[in-house]
């Protein structure tokens, strides 16, 4: 089974996420800014879905999507979480390769079965 | 190519065994570090006394008082938990021989014959980002000249630059101001104690007169040497890029001052701010209620007349919580 990234600086929302996904039988790794969720992702080859919030130090969301396909070439699947809901940052996040957008809150229940498939639960 | 700056950074040190002692000075000589040793009767108290630390080193023998390394990191971790812990360990041992919990506790351990892997931890931990020591050299003179210049007549110096881990608050009072430009964005904040501003206030070292030494006075003092060290900063090394794709709108800042001993907190405005209270209480009444303010200070820019409530977007807005697909 594949595993699920987060990468969120607050460690409220890395831990609610987590445990939802791991409640449903998900093996879940986190991070806390966009540096860490690179180094992450590079030593994990089992994650195939990474969730990843915009605003955060050190490395914002976005340019840790761009550098995950520019750099590490990456096609993980990634959705962001987060409070944003401008178009043009959500035409950013399309142009670098993101698959969704959710608005924060998190509501498991609504993802779970779209996140079960990515990972072949 | 820029040069390295030489900054440093303050490790506290409990470490009984000599010959390692002798041989971590050495190494903190050749790795920019300066070693605060504990004493053996208060290694909580010399730690209290330092909060801008970039790390600590125990070892796993037991000290004089027959305290081991591994129970006192237990300890400092729960009290500072910003801080990496370095365990020096007897030979033919390693972390791993340690319950899963206390490992946690280790940001990396080391014995005398690996002190390059010591090195490693705490180039990965402190100096972990580059510092151009012309950005380093300039801070300092830009601020040394702003301190002369809003206190007159005393000799003003500045230690080397270091390295700090520690999210403590020194003193009560600090004024912190947004730094933005091209290259870097962040903050600056100068943290000092109020009555030591309040003395030299009275002792008529700044423009104010002796009698402005109440703690606005002093306040304001700190205030307008924020503002004289972010100006000086924006001037030396923000671009000035003059072509028409730059952004022309101003970006004004104003420092925001905090003074805990007087609970008190300014934008550098005298206007009244939008507030709202809300009161958060248990249904089931087993906890007391819990009050949240919440204050909003557009100091720098409210053009009410230009906001549109864009229906349209409103209306294409998912809903929060789910999923939009691409």
């Amino acid at each position: 089974m594949a595993h699920v990234l987060v990468v969120d600086d607050s460690a409220a929302v890395r831990n609610e996420v987590s445990s939802f996904f791991t409640d449903n039988g998900i093996t879940v790794l986190t991070a806390y800014d966009g540096k860490d969720g690179l180094e992450k992702l590079k030593g994990d080859p089992a994650v195939k879905l990474v969730f990843a919030d915009v605003n955060m130090p050190v490395m914002d969301g976005l340019t840790m999507v761009e550098k995950i396909r520019s750099d590490l070439k990456n096609p993980v699947t990634i959705i962001m979480l987060t409070t944003e809901n401008d178009p043009n940052m959500k035409g950013r996040g399309k142009e670098a390769g993101v698959k969704g957008w959710i608005v924060k809150p998190f509501n498991g229940p609504s993802v779970l079965a779209h996140v079960k498939k990515i990972v072949g639960v | 190519m820029q040069e390295e700056s030489t900054l440093v950074s303050k490790v506290f040190v409990h470490e009984t065994n000599t010959e390692a002692f002798e041989a971590l000075k050495v190494f903190f000589r050749d790795n920019n570090l300066v070693g605060v040793r504990s004493s053996n009767t208060g290694v909580l108290e010399v730690l209290n006394a330092n909060i801008d630390l970039g790390a600590i080193l125990l070892s796993d023998e037991p000290d004089e008082n027959g305290k081991s390394g591994i129970d006192l990191g237990i300890e400092i971790h729960r009290m500072r938990p910003e801080l990496p812990i370095f365990l020096r360990l007897s030979a033919n041992s390693t972390l791993d021989d340690l319950p899963e919990y206390t490992q946690s506790v280790f940001a990396a351990s080391y014995t005398l014959d690996t002190l390059d892997t010591l090195k490693e931890q705490t180039d990965k931990y402190l100096f972990n980002t580059h510092y151009p020591s012309v950005i380093v050299r300039g801070i300092e003179e830009i601020t040394l000249d702003s301190l002369n210049t809003a206190i007159r007549d005393m000799d003003i110096k500045c230690d080397t630059p270091f390295l700090v881990r520690d999210k403590l608050i020194i003193g009560e009072l600090f004024s912190l101001i947004p730094i933005e430009s091209e290259w870097c964005r962040g903050y600056m904040m100068l943290q000092t104690e109020d009555i030591e501003i309040q003395r030299m206030i009275q002792a008529n070292l700044t423009g104010l007169s002796s009698e402005e030494s109440d703690f606005r006075g002093v306040n304001s003092v700190l205030s307008e040497i924020c503002n004289l060290v972010w100006g000086g900063i924006k001037s030396r090394f923000f671009n000035h890029n003059n072509s028409e794709e730059a952004d022309s709108t101003v970006k004004v800042q104003v420092p925001i001052i905090i003074n805990h001993a007087h609970r008190y907190i300014s934008f550098g405005v005298d206007d009244p701010q939008l507030c709202f209270r809300y009161t958060i209480k248990d249904k089931h009444e087993k906890l007391g209620p819990i009050t949240v303010y919440q204050r909003f200070f557009f100091h720098l820019s409210w053009r009410p007349e230009e906001f549109k409530e864009d229906e349209v977007a409103v209306d294409d807005m998912e809903e929060s919580g789910e999923l939009e697909f691409f």
